[in-house]
């Protein structure tokens, strides 16, 4: 795998999450393999020098907001309750679990037994399932991909707290015994009757954790649910980073990890691998073997797909080729898509038009009134809620709560990390579909034929 | 319509802004009417005067029949300085297109004509949009001319060469513009140039006189390259501001109606359209194993249930059966009590009949106080003033009181 096959394959995983590898497939470079026993697997980013995202909160910088964040993350606490069934194993893969206990546990966690707090916990499943923190898959929930990154040494704190989460009181009577949900959502399963492979890695692992004791599962029956270790890849930064010292590197380290992850772009004085020059080259090389790009705007910075690397991502989903998505694929429907273009019309090139919007960017303070949305376009409304919903959660769309009426959405922080090209096309795009006749659209027709 | 307030232009603040707008303003309305104006002078020169003629015709929509007498004029134009008013009002009465209604001498009311409220329309369109509607218009009605059999060849001839004219004359604008500064460019170019709209329209005329009449060609010919040079330079101009644009300022330059229009009616697909080939990151929060158990921590606990008190282990059938609560039930037993206190006598001293024990004597205390407050029962409390005190009794403090029948 090149250079550019390995940028392309982060850039897919970063816009469709984990992706899924066939038999005897080796990951990327700068990837952990996750591998079932039958030696398929998934593939997803690890950062540099064992860092996680929460380093955004030892520099205070803000991450991309999580929806509903109390709920959502007490909701994967009862996920791991029922699913990390040996605490002396590593919590990922796990077993599976009804969806039943893990709300029951939910329950018992919170103390509320109603049909709100019910639909809540389902939401933030939904919410957990669509960003592969679990996989719910026919009554039944495992740990997702990303569970295995959870550090080593804050598999501790894991333990601790799920010993301290209280057990679910459950009447005796249930009709039907977790073992059997759990039984009868493994023989469903499609890959049933797939022979435990247990085929070795590629042999460029460094370090192989031998995942859960039964990792086979008792019926053997093989696929999504039940098995796996993690292969760590080989360190992917060092001939770039090998030359710093340990503050300089340090300081890489930060500057890569504020860029990727924060909400909004960070400010060029607080980081020094974006002040200096020789510095901000090497985080860019970082970044380009990502498939991204840093992007200016004035003094702050973020980044973005690199143009080129998202036209390869483009073509593989054009042809069909990238079906690596993983559980909860990101891909954008086409209501999703749909909706989040009108409200770059409503909110952005309209205000834009009126002279009210002085910045050049796509972020915009007017929010798109829901009731706009609702009333005024060709969508319907079950459509739109649920595009609604999704985009928020993708960070595409932010929410603009002002008193009961006011309000609506505005484009989301993801709308910082589109290079100048992008934010040039996306300008083109939109003129070319609502004034397709007028001599603006045949400027840009007649620039595109001519590069 | 471009609206403009009715400020007192002595009163607005003189800004480079305003005196460039007012300026753009000028100018248009200068280049209009410079084929009807006597000299270079004849055309106002403040745009406050227009927003006069347009106040005072819409003052005489309203009146109807009534017309307006000179003070209801300036009534109406209050807004604005009275010389103004006045300049405004005598050049309008000087065109005719303010006039007395009967044509006799002190005539007191006035009308409006008709003509000049039309063109005034016709001035703030052509404001708005630098007279592209206009062309439409003027396009589809030669469109209908050419196509009457009653049309003669002379007619054709006539329709062609002015558009040919007018066409070359708009191209040769728009490659002005495009050589001059961006900001001109971007202010004026979407008012001239064309839609492809425009040039359809155009070139089915041309079409349409050529195949009625052969003989045309030399005229077709020139009407011909005047479309194809409006074209060309609209789209130069088009080109042009594109490239200079940043990466959104173009949506400018689509009217606010055309991008209202397009959310409003656009299909799903055609939406999403704009989208494609668009790369966004899948969402990926991160779940720290800190935050998971702050979470936790965190989460609302129910308020705690109240304990029941502990309750007596022996039958009790309770006090809520064994209560009579009929009001005849009450005053019997506050006769009972009071009778068995007096026995026979007609007053007892309640230190007598109270006895040691105070917290018994507190209940009867109570009922008496009960008894003597029911004017219905015979019996009443009667206290002296005097006040026992004897450490050694219980009670210490004993004030005197009676227990007397009434009847």
């Amino acid at each position: 795998m090149n250079q550019r096959q390995s940028a392309v394959a982060h850039a897919l995983v970063r816009a469709y999450g984990p992706a899924r590898l066939g038999a005897g497939v080796a990951a990327a470079p700068g990837m952990a393999r996750l591998t079932r026993p039958d030696s398929t697997g998934e593939a997803l980013p690890v950062w540099p020098d064992g860092v996680t995202p929460s380093l955004l909160e030892e520099h205070q910088v803000a991450p991309v907001p999580v929806e509903r964040s109390g709920e959502t993350r007490r909701v994967l606490a009862a996920v791991l309750k029922c699913c990390w069934s040996d605490l002396s194993a590593d919590p990922w893969p796990g077993d599976p679990a009804p969806v039943e206990l893990v709300l029951d546990t939910y329950r018992e966690l919170i103390g509320r037994t109603d049909d709100l707090m019910r639909n809540w916990a389902r939401g933030a499943l939904r919410r957990l399932h669509d960003s592969a923190w679990v996989v719910l898959d026919d009554g039944v929930v495992l740990l997702g991909p990303r569970c295995a990154l959870w550090p080593v040494e804050a598999h501790a704190q894991l333990q601790e707290l799920v010993r301290r989460l209280p057990e679910p009181e459950r009447a005796e009577l249930t009709v039907v015994g977790d073992a059997d949900i759990v039984a009868a959502a493994r023989g469903g399963s499609p890959r049933d009757g797939e022979p435990p492979a247990n085929a070795p890695g590629d042999g460029r692992a460094e370090g192989v954790q031998e995942g859960g004791p039964d990792a086979g599962g008792p019926g053997g029956a093989e696929g999504l649910l039940g098995g796996g270790r993690v292969e760590w890849g080989a360190a992917e930064f060092d001939d770039l980073l090998g030359g710093y010292d340990e503050r300089r590197r340090a300081e890489l380290v930060a500057a890569f990890m504020v860029v990727e992850h924060a909400a909004e772009p960070v400010q060029e004085v607080r980081f020094a691998a974006l002040r200096d020059p020789a510095l901000r080259h090497t985080l860019g090389e970082m970044l380009a073997r990502r498939g991204r790009t840093l992007i200016q705007h004035r003094d702050r910075w973020t980044s973005g797909y690199d143009d080129g690397v998202a036209a390869a991502v483009n073509a593989l989903d054009a042809a069909g080729a990238s079906d690596a998505a993983g559980p909860g694929g990101g891909r954008l429907g086409v209501s999703e898509r749909a909706v989040l273009a009108l409200v770059l019309v409503h909110s952005v090139a309209i205000p834009r038009a009126e002279g009210l919007l002085p910045e050049d960017s796509w972020m915009s303070p007017h929010p798109t009134p829901a009731e706009e949305l609702r009333r005024h376009t060709q969508l319907p409304i079950g459509e739109l809620e649920t595009a609604l919903r999704r985009l928020r959660h993708a960070g595409l769309l932010g929410q603009v709560k002002a008193g009961e009426e006011a309000g609506g959405y505005v484009p989301g922080p993801q709308f910082h990390r589109l290079t100048p090209a992008a934010r040039r096309r996306l300008q083109e795009e939109l003129i070319l579909a609502a004034g397709p006749n007028t001599p603006l659209a045949a400027a840009v027709l007649a620039r595109r034929s001519a590069r | 319509m471009r609206s403009r307030t009715l400020v007192p232009v002595s009163e607005q603040p003189l800004t480079l802004d305003s005196v460039l707008t007012d300026e753009a303003v000028l100018s248009t309305y200068r280049r209009m009417f410079a084929a009807l104006a006597r000299d270079s002078g004849a055309v106002v020169d403040d745009p406050a005067l227009v927003d006069i003629a347009e106040t005072l015709f819409a003052a005489f929509a309203e009146a109807g029949e009534e017309w307006l007498t000179h003070e209801q004029m300036r009534f109406a134009c209050r807004a604005y300085p009275t010389d103004q008013f006045d300049n405004r009002l005598r050049v309008l009465k000087g065109l005719g297109a303010i006039r007395e209604v009967f044509p006799k001498p002190n005539q007191l009311r006035y009308r409006a004509s008709f003509t000049s409220v039309v063109g005034l329309m016709f001035i703030r369109r052509m404001m708005d949009d630098g007279g592209q509607s206009e062309m439409h218009r003027l396009l589809a009605l030669e469109d209908l001319n050419v196509a009457d059999p009653r049309t003669t060849m002379e007619e054709a001839r006539q329709s062609a060469l002015n558009l040919a004219r007018a066409f070359r004359l708009w191209a040769l604008e728009l490659i002005t513009l495009t050589t001059g500064t961006i900001e001109e460019l971007r202010e004026q170019a979407p008012k001239l140039w064309g839609t492809e709209e425009i040039a359809r329209r155009a070139q089915s005329l041309h079409g349409t006189i050529l195949t009625r009449w052969p003989e045309l060609d030399r005229v077709c010919t020139d009407l011909r390259a005047a479309i194809y040079a409006y074209s060309d330079a609209s789209r130069r101009a088009a080109g042009r501001l594109a490239d200079s644009a940043g990466t959104t300022r173009n949506l400018t330059l689509l009217p606010t109606e055309t991008w209202r229009t397009f959310a409003q009616t656009a299909s799903k697909e055609r939406l999403a359209a704009i989208l494609d080939g668009f790369v966004f990151d899948a969402p990926a929060p991160w779940h720290d194993p800190a935050a998971i158990a702050r979470a936790v921590d965190e989460a609302p606990r129910p308020a705690p249930a109240q304990p029941t008190p502990p309750r007596s282990t022996l039958p009790d059938p309770g006090p809520g059966s064994s209560l009579d609560d009929s009001p005849d039930a009450v005053l019997e037993r506050l006769t009972r009590t009071a009778e068995s206190l007096l026995g026979d006598a007609p007053r007892v001293a309640l230190g007598d009949v109270l006895g040691s024990d105070w917290v018994a004597a507190r209940r009867v205390l109570a009922d008496l106080t009960t008894v003597d407050l029911r004017p219905e029962l015979p019996y009443r409390l009667v206290w002296s003033d005097g006040l026992t005190i004897d450490p050694e009794r219980e009670p210490a403090w004993l004030s005197h009181g009676y227990l007397e029948r009434t009847s």
